[in-house]
């Protein structure tokens, strides 16, 4: 076939095309062969076999409990659709405060309210996931508020700086300076 | 343009529909053939993943007396969800979190609550189905590339069996008429075996492309955020629902199986395959099975504090047109009336490969012979499109009715 179709006068273009044609199937194969490597990474760090995630922050006192934080993936906020930007962190509470806090939430800036507490973090004391939105004009210096409610109607606060909590996304907000 | 010579550039454009990208679509088909199965595959893999029977009068025990029996083993475990594989020989499987933040899941023995083992770190069942659905290329932001890649191929496979079609002259009769020549040479042999396949897998490939061209449609909605739900966002415990503990104690729940029970007593057919405890203090405790349409699960959000159904999904609640979108995933995967069905799918799948394949040797055979003879012929002319030039330029069309 090959033959034939070299012998006539055609462009180069469809030369190229005539000659390489079939080898599309050998860059099509590489691509799940690139991405398997990533692909077990995520895996492992969904299944926890990782840690709590990509990156740990360490763990914060608050009140009389603490958590352990960590940056689910290291990395600049991920776009959500309409939703805007997103960030997501684990956490995993104490031992001896699994059975007495309540509910755990994050937010950027102090929550004004146990109701405004901020995004509340799902899954189970060992290992539990939060989703915050970033807005893009968050200033490179806020805090990561991280309230705990205990089962007693008691509620406790602390803070840390986003850029112990995320270097990423501090990086990201600096880069695009603080969009309105 | 002739009758002939229509049917000629429809045999052209068949034959060379997805030709340079073969390879792929045969690895898409084999590993969406292995998909069906997957869960099969592990049941033959892993003896942890399978249920025994202890005696032969042995009753299944509830999500309760499964979950008091896991905490009984292993106190310090976190249960995320039960769930209830639909055939009888596949084990519980319970998703938990270890207090080290591992979290697996456990096959747990349907008769006796036993942790029979942890599924291995890897996943062969998810790792065929990311294969097959999205070319393991990861989700950053909305659908990956890799899910569109594969399924666009829902086009050209569907355009493959209609052009099939309009080729195969009074295909009808190959159901009545099988045609098998085994002594005429491989050629002969694997076109009548790519005509039989392909008129007994029409209602397959008709299903498999659809459903795929489907997830084309559905991820290209999701990134332009155009939605045709109308679910609802998902209830959350109202706050003054929650107790407020003095001793500083977790609330008291209610059972799972009062759960259950709730559950089925408000929810006429509901036979609960799963049941997932609350993700958090004003989560609920969802119980979810199929009812009388095999396709779609229903589910009911039960308020642990006080029992009170708070949100559920029914058939009913679809809309006609989320009936047949929310349909389109299990036809695709044939996961939905148990392991026959499964087995019907898979065969068709395997079917469906070979066609891939049988489609390549006759091409290799003949299609690229009678196309370099029909380009050949078009040399005089200025150069047209290729089957323009075949078309006008081939009064006989002996390829087409071998």
């Amino acid at each position: 076939m090959s033959k034939a179709v070299a012998a006539q006068p055609a462009s180069s273009l469809s030369r190229l095309w005539h000659k390489w044609r079939f080898h599309i199937n050998i860059l099509l194969l590489l691509v799940p062969l690139g991405f398997m490597p990533k692909y077990f990474a995520d895996a492992s760090l969904f299944r926890g076999d990782s840690g709590l995630g990509e990156r740990d922050i360490g763990t914060v006192q608050v009140g009389p409990w603490s958590l352990q934080l960590a940056e689910l993936r290291n990395e600049a906020p991920r776009p959500d659709g309409p939703a805007g930007y997103m960030k997501s962190f684990n956490a995993a509470l104490c031992d001896t405060c699994i059975d007495q806090v309540k509910a755990a939430y994050l937010r950027i800036g102090k929550p004004r309210s146990l109701r405004a507490a901020g995004v509340i973090f799902f899954g189970t004391p060992y290992r539990m996931g939060a989703t915050l939105p970033i807005p893009e004009r968050t200033k490179a210096d806020a805090e990561l508020w991280i309230t705990l409610e205990g089962w007693d109607g008691s509620m406790h606060q602390a803070s840390i700086p986003l850029s112990q909590a995320s270097p990423t996304t501090v990086a990201w907000l600096t880069k695009q300076g603080g969009k309105p | 343009m002739s009758k002939k010579s229509r049917s000629k550039l429809w045999f052209l454009v068949h034959s060379w529909l997805t030709l340079p990208i073969w390879f792929f679509v045969l690895i898409v088909c084999v590993t969406g053939t292995l998909a069906v199965v997957s869960q099969e595959i592990v049941w033959l893999a892993t003896p942890e993943a399978r249920a025994t029977q202890p005696s032969d009068d042995a009753p299944l025990l509830t999500y309760e007396q499964v979950l008091s029996a896991i905490h009984k083993a292993e106190p310090t475990l976190a249960v995320q969800s039960i769930s209830r594989p639909d055939e009888s020989h596949f084990a519980l499987v319970a998703d938990v979190v270890y207090p080290d933040g591992r979290s697996p899941a456990l096959y747990i023995n349907p008769y006796t609550g036993a942790i029979q083992g942890e599924s291995p770190s890897f996943d062969f069942k998810a790792f065929t189905r990311a294969l097959h659905g999205w070319w393991l290329v990861p989700f950053t932001n909305g659908y990956s590339w890799g899910w569109y890649l594969v399924s666009f191929l829902g086009l050209p496979l569907l355009a493959s069996l209609v052009t099939g079609l309009v080729v195969y002259k009074k295909f009808w009769k190959g159901f009545f008429k099988p045609n098998l020549r085994f002594k005429h040479g491989a050629r002969i042999f694997w076109g009548d075996f790519h005509r039989l396949c392909g008129i007994w897998s029409i209602w397959f490939i008709a299903v498999i492309s659809i459903t795929g061209l489907w997830f084309l449609i559905q991820a290209f909605m999701f990134d332009n955020q155009i939605s045709i739900s109308t679910a609802g966002n998902p209830p959350v415990v109202a706050r003054q629902d929650v107790p407020i503990m003095p001793d500083g104690k977790p609330a008291p729940q209610i059972s799972l199986d009062q759960a259950v029970k709730i559950a089925a007593e408000n929810i006429p057919g509901l036979e609960a395959s799963f049941v997932s405890l609350p993700s958090n203090a004003y989560g609920h405790i969802e119980v979810g099975g199929p009812g009388w349409y095999p396709l779609l699960f229903q589910t009911a959000e039960i308020n642990p504090y006080n029992g009170a159904i708070e949100g559920s999904r029914m058939i009913a609640d679809r809309s006609g047109l989320e009936l047949v979108t929310e349909s389109m995933r299990p036809l695709h995967t044939g996961d939905f009336g148990g392991l026959w069905v499964k087995l019907i799918w898979f065969f068709f799948g395997l079917i469906l490969s070979m066609m891939v394949l049988s489609g390549l040797l006759i091409w290799t055979k003949r299609t690229a012979l009678a196309t370099a003879n029909a380009l050949k012929r078009s040399e005089k002319p200025k150069r047209a499109p290729k089957t323009q030039t075949v078309t006008a330029h081939s009064p006989q069309p002996e390829e087409v009715n071998v």
